[in-house]
């Protein structure tokens, strides 16, 4: 409009907020498709990789994950009201540590456990498979509430990588249940909002509306969650955050270091490479872990299907 | 040895044979990442908030900056990109925000004060202390020139009407407080804040 022009008097039809809009808070998993994802991802950059043998195998174990999401009928969804009653306490619904599962999670167990090909990988796998399968319901319950709510032992750490891949599926399955409006991002902002545990790794979205938004996708439950950039998602401190990388690498995977906690969460780069998977990126990027380590610094959690040792 | 899903744990090559990884035969695995990974070395980098220098909308901005603030670093900005997370612009910038990184490194860039004496044809680079002295006393001479303390009724008004002054944009709340202040105290009238642009 030339100035002195009379305005028009016709209606405005504009976006009023220019499509410029508050990103999704919560993203519930997509258990048809997380499994297979994370698989073909694994496959991947499993080529050429130092650690290709255990990507390799590691791919297998998410198409059994994949599988057993597939084929398995639906557990039982938890009392809407038990839900309900957890959101307004600020309390994560299918709680870790508090939720009482139904028996038929360990009919997902038996079905990664009889995948074809999937435990005679090594001897260690193969040893650890009879082991699950010789154990009696007790016994699985016991292992799986150790692994969830305290320390298991290293002499059952090849069966618990089992465990903890039966589980994944069933909370992803559990978590996909629930209706996104309901939930509401905990106090504790690094946690997951559905399970309450750690998660496994950030992204940096690249797409979408909201490009540049960083998630965090939980270790369980495979819940994504908004978590505001450039602060420490263990501590919530922002003033000593900086991001390490490999020198010379893409940078599609970056450990986000904190000097108030002295701990360290790897953050992926969606803009770097659109095919990134939290879940994949984080175990085949360990390298970048070993150099973090070396310099001093912790990181948040572990990876369910990498447990090691705490650092003390 | 325990292993928990929870709390802080070091990733080191050394430390795999207690992992899931060592459990599950994979240790040589874990040792050829652990030597592809050796003659590497890391790259610090820092993302910084700030608001935009350009107008009153304020848009948040995200700076990256290689090197990790520590003291002996020098750090160099080497992208610049809309805060996501920031509830006015939520990412976006205008052309001149997304321009910003060019702002920082331009070579036309002002960074100390300059001066063109009367007459004079070109700027030359003068001190703080010369430009505040010079601003401050053409500005008491103007004032004790123009100052109006009593209007045509006799009411007392203390208006300083022929000197004005426009503030920033990105500025805080305390630094208006203070222009204010500042601005009103001298009787100033001719007063805006930068809100448009």
């Amino acid at each position: 409009m030339r100035q002195g022009e009379i305005a028009s008097k016709g209606k405005w039809t504009g976006n009023p907020t220019g499509g410029v809009k508050a990103p999704e808070p919560i993203l519930l998993p997509d258990p048809s498709r997380r499994f297979a994802d994370t698989a073909a991802r694994l496959e991947t950059l499993a080529s050429g990789h130092p650690m290709e043998e255990w990507l390799r195998f590691m791919s297998r174990l998410s198409e059994a994950q994949h599988a057993a999401a597939r084929d398995l009928p639906l557990p039982p969804a938890t009392d809407p009201i038990d839900v309900k009653l957890a959101i307004d306490a600020r309390m994560p619904p299918l709680a870790a540590d508090g939720h009482r599962r139904p028996p038929e999670w360990r009919d997902i167990l038996v079905h990664i456990l009889d995948e074809d090909g999937l435990t005679g990988a090594t001897a260690a796998l193969s040893d650890a498979a009879a082991r699950l399968k010789s154990l009696d319901a007790d016994g699985v319950e016991l292992l799986a509430n150790r692994f969830l709510h305290g320390e298991v032992a290293s002499e059952d750490a090849a069966a618990v990588l089992f465990l903890a891949a039966a589980l994944q599926v069933y909370f992803t399955r559990m978590a996909a249940n629930l209706k996104s409006p309901d939930l509401r991002l905990l106090t504790q902002r690094g946690l997951c909002p559905c399970c309450g545990s750690t998660p496994v790794a950030g992204t940096i979205t690249a797409s979408g509306d909201n490009p540049g938004t960083r998630y965090l996708h939980c270790s369980l439950c495979s819940t994504a969650w908004n978590h505001v950039r450039t602060v420490c998602i263990t501590c919530g401190e922002s003033r000593s955050v900086s991001l390490e990388g490999i020198e010379g690498d893409a940078g599609v995977v970056r450990a986000e270091t904190c000097k108030d906690c002295s701990t360290y969460a790897k953050m992926i780069y969606l803009a770097k490479d659109t095919k990134a998977d939290p879940f994949a990126d984080d175990l085949a990027s360990l390298g970048l872990d070993f150099l973090v380590a070396e310099v001093g610094w912790s990181r948040h959690a572990p990876n369910p299907l990498l447990l090691s040792a705490s650092a003390g | 040895m325990q292993l928990s899903r929870r709390g802080f744990i070091k990733l080191t090559g050394a430390g795999l044979a207690a992992s899931s990884l060592g459990a599950l035969g994979f240790g040589p695995a874990g040792e050829a990442m652990a030597a592809a990974v050796r003659p590497f070395k890391l790259v610090a980098a820092t993302e910084t908030r700030n608001t935009c220098t350009y107008c009153s909308v304020a848009c948040g901005i995200l700076i990256y900056s290689m090197g990790d603030r520590a003291k002996n670093a020098r750090s160099n900005i080497i992208h610049i990109e809309g805060d996501p997370d920031h509830p006015v612009n939520r990412g976006t910038l205008c052309p001149k925000g997304a321009g910003l990184l060019d702002v920082v490194h331009a070579p036309t860039r002002l960074k100390t004060p300059r001066y063109r004496a009367p007459g004079a044809s070109e700027f030359k680079e003068v001190s703080w202390e010369f430009a505040l002295g010079r601003i401050a006393r053409l500005m008491k001479d103007d004032r004790d020139k123009n100052f109006i303390d009593k209007n045509k009724a006799g009411t007392t008004v203390n208006r300083w009407t022929t000197t004005g002054m426009l503030a920033a944009s990105a500025s805080s709340s305390e630094t208006a407080y203070l222009t204010w202040k500042v601005a009103r105290s001298l009787g100033m009238v001719v007063f805006d804040n930068q809100a448009r642009v």
